[in-house]
């Protein structure tokens, strides 16, 4: 069973009856979940609930940890991602990912940038003004401008993260995968990053999941809570975290339940 | 009552800052000697080196002229032959052993399942510790009889690539493997193809480590006899097609040492060079080592 966000229309990816099974563990156990477009979804829930697992599957980035085995269907539009004929590289491309780590490459911020657009060949003349776009996007340009032949090492963690952002955003997808961006960060980084996602889910379906609370009621539009890798509840925001249906919510949100051990068979 | 005493289960001593027993000196003690005595025990084991140095040096050295550099015939007192062949042999060796090397790394640091990428480092480390002279064998019965190829520069050639090649492979497949995977998922989630993240992001990090491996598997391939001396013989000229025998200076060594007069000191001036050039790709080596750690030191953090 499949259950809208309410309030959205279609769907652009649309999670139905996913199971995401470890050798003897079950980390996702028939999660079912839609996220519309243009909306910033937090994904939250205890550590060891199967957020990270969870948001890995949606580019199927999962496939590049061994011994996990996916069943259910992700839809991208209504196309589904682990159809057989479907190339991973293709689905990373319209759905990309930023880490829990800034990891630049250790090249200039410019050819930092540039990385994506150099994978889909894009036109030399073109490539000056796309690194423009995705550094403006992603709230870095400003800091940079000047000096875009600078090693993207030389930065701070904060501006790596969005130098990443704007790395993934040079492709052009229509999804955003962001896994717990903010947790390597001091609190003024945090903050920039934070805004660059309150931009960037004007245009993007951003799916972020954060084991902050706060920052979820900061950028997002709407909250996912997992446990023990089930849908515990979801949506709006404001809703779900000042009138929690479940009492599981609610001792999540007030801070009472830290970690949580993965379900087993 | 007693001062507080300071550590855990320490109780029955009233403060260990000032304990002052025999067994407690000397251990501290041994801690400080122990410090200058493994230095000095690596300095008596260095000895041989330093003496095998000075040996070949002495030995080589007196009798050394530049014509030596310019004559032709090993057998008139010359070494350009020699220093060319051998030259010739890593030229067309360490071409194929790049090659093999690379492709086979990278395909089993990236590409390959985990069990066959076990199976094939497993392969070459086993290649590794094979005694070159059972390598030098094969080569032999494969090249020059199998295939007919008889006593030549190719046979010595190809066997010497082959004994290189475990050396490189184990490098290259290292310098991709130990690539922080973090390193890894950030350019498959910005939309890398397997080949792209090989090229694009994965060679510039792996490049010093690699350039590393083939120095040292030309340091490791220029110091052996065994794979060249079974594979080809000694030639008054160098060689006119690949079919041709090709002088080695190890090769040369071997077959000089037992001799007297001037052969013996051509085999002590080939045994030199060879040392030069060991010592020469080992301090290269030791150089990229060096600018490598710099370069990465963001990326490992």
């Amino acid at each position: 069973m499949s259950t809208p966000l309410a309030g959205t229309s279609e769907p652009v990816i649309s999670v139905r009856n996913l199971f995401v099974r470890a050798k003897k563990k079950v980390l996702i156990n028939d999660l079912s979940l839609d996220f519309g477009s243009a909306s910033l979804t937090a994904v939250i829930g205890p550590s060891g609930c199967g957020k990270t697992t969870f948001v890995r599957t949606l580019n199927r980035m999962v496939e590049m940890t061994p011994d996990l085995m996916v069943k259910g269907q992700v839809l991208y539009l209504g196309q589904d991602i682990y159809a057989p004929k479907v190339n991973p590289v293709m689905v990373r491309r319209r759905i990309g990912m930023v880490f829990q780590r800034p990891t630049v490459f250790p090249t200039s911020i410019f050819e930092n940038a540039a990385f994506g657009l150099r994978l889909v060949h894009e036109e030399e003349g073109k490539i000056d003004a796309a690194v423009t776009a995705g550094l403006v996007q992603a709230g870095l340009w400003d800091e940079v401008k000047d000096d875009l032949d600078r090693p993207a090492l030389s930065l701070s963690g904060g501006q790596q993260q969005r130098l990443c952002i704007a790395r993934v955003l040079a492709v052009q997808p229509k999804v955003l995968l962001m896994d717990e961006p903010c947790s390597a960060l001091d609190p003024a980084a945090v903050q920039r990053v934070e805004a660059t996602m309150n931009f960037l889910k004007r245009e993007y379906v951003i799916i972020l999941v954060t084991h902050n609370v706060g920052q979820a009621a900061r950028v997002s539009d709407r909250i996912a809570v997992l446990s023990a890798g089930r849908l515990v509840e979801q949506g709006a925001t404001a809703e779900v975290l000042e009138r929690p249906r479940e009492k599981f919510t609610e001792q999540f949100i007030t801070g009472r339940i830290e970690t949580q051990a993965e379900a087993t068979v | 009552m007693a001062a507080p005493t300071v550590g855990i289960g320490d109780a029955g001593s009233t403060d260990i800052l000032y304990d002052r027993s025999v067994r407690t000196r000397w251990r501290l003690g041994f801690d400080k000697w122990i410090g200058w005595l493994l230095p000095l025990l690596f300095a008596v084991a260095l000895i041989p080196i330093f003496d095998l140095v000075y040996y070949i040096s002495s030995q080589a050295l007196p009798t050394m002229t530049w014509g030596e550099f310019t004559t032709t015939s090993p057998y008139g007192n010359g070494l350009l032959v020699p220093i060319i062949g051998t030259f010739e042999v890593m030229a067309l060796a360490t071409s194929i052993a790049v090659v093999l090397g690379l492709f086979g790394g990278i395909a089993t640091a990236e590409f390959l399942p985990e069990r066959t990428a076990g199976a094939i480092r497993m392969t070459a480390n086993m290649l590794v510790g094979l005694p070159s002279v059972i390598l030098g064998y094969t080569g032999y019965f494969l090249f020059c009889i199998h295939f007919g190829w008889g006593l030549s520069y190719i046979a010595g050639s190809m066997t010497m690539a082959f004994f290189m090649t475990p050396y490189i492979f184990r490098i290259v497949d290292l310098a991709f493997s130990s690539i922080p995977s973090h390193i890894r998922e950030a350019a498959y989630g910005a939309g890398a193809r397997p080949s792209q993240y090989v090229t694009k992001v994965g060679t510039p990090i792996a490049f010093p480590q690699v350039l590393n491996g083939v120095f040292l598997a030309m340091a490791i391939g220029v110091g052996e006899t065994a794979p060249i001396v079974l594979t080809t013989t000694e030639s008054v000229i160098l060689p006119n097609t690949i079919f041709d025998p090709v002088t080695f200076l190890t090769g040369l060594i071997w077959t000089n040492y037992s001799e007297g007069g001037t052969l013996l000191d051509l085999a002590f001036q080939a045994a030199f060079i060879v040392l030069i050039v060991v010592i020469a790709l080992n301090i290269i080596v030791r150089i990229i080592s060096a600018r490598y750690q710099k370069r990465l030191e963001g990326l490992y953090q």
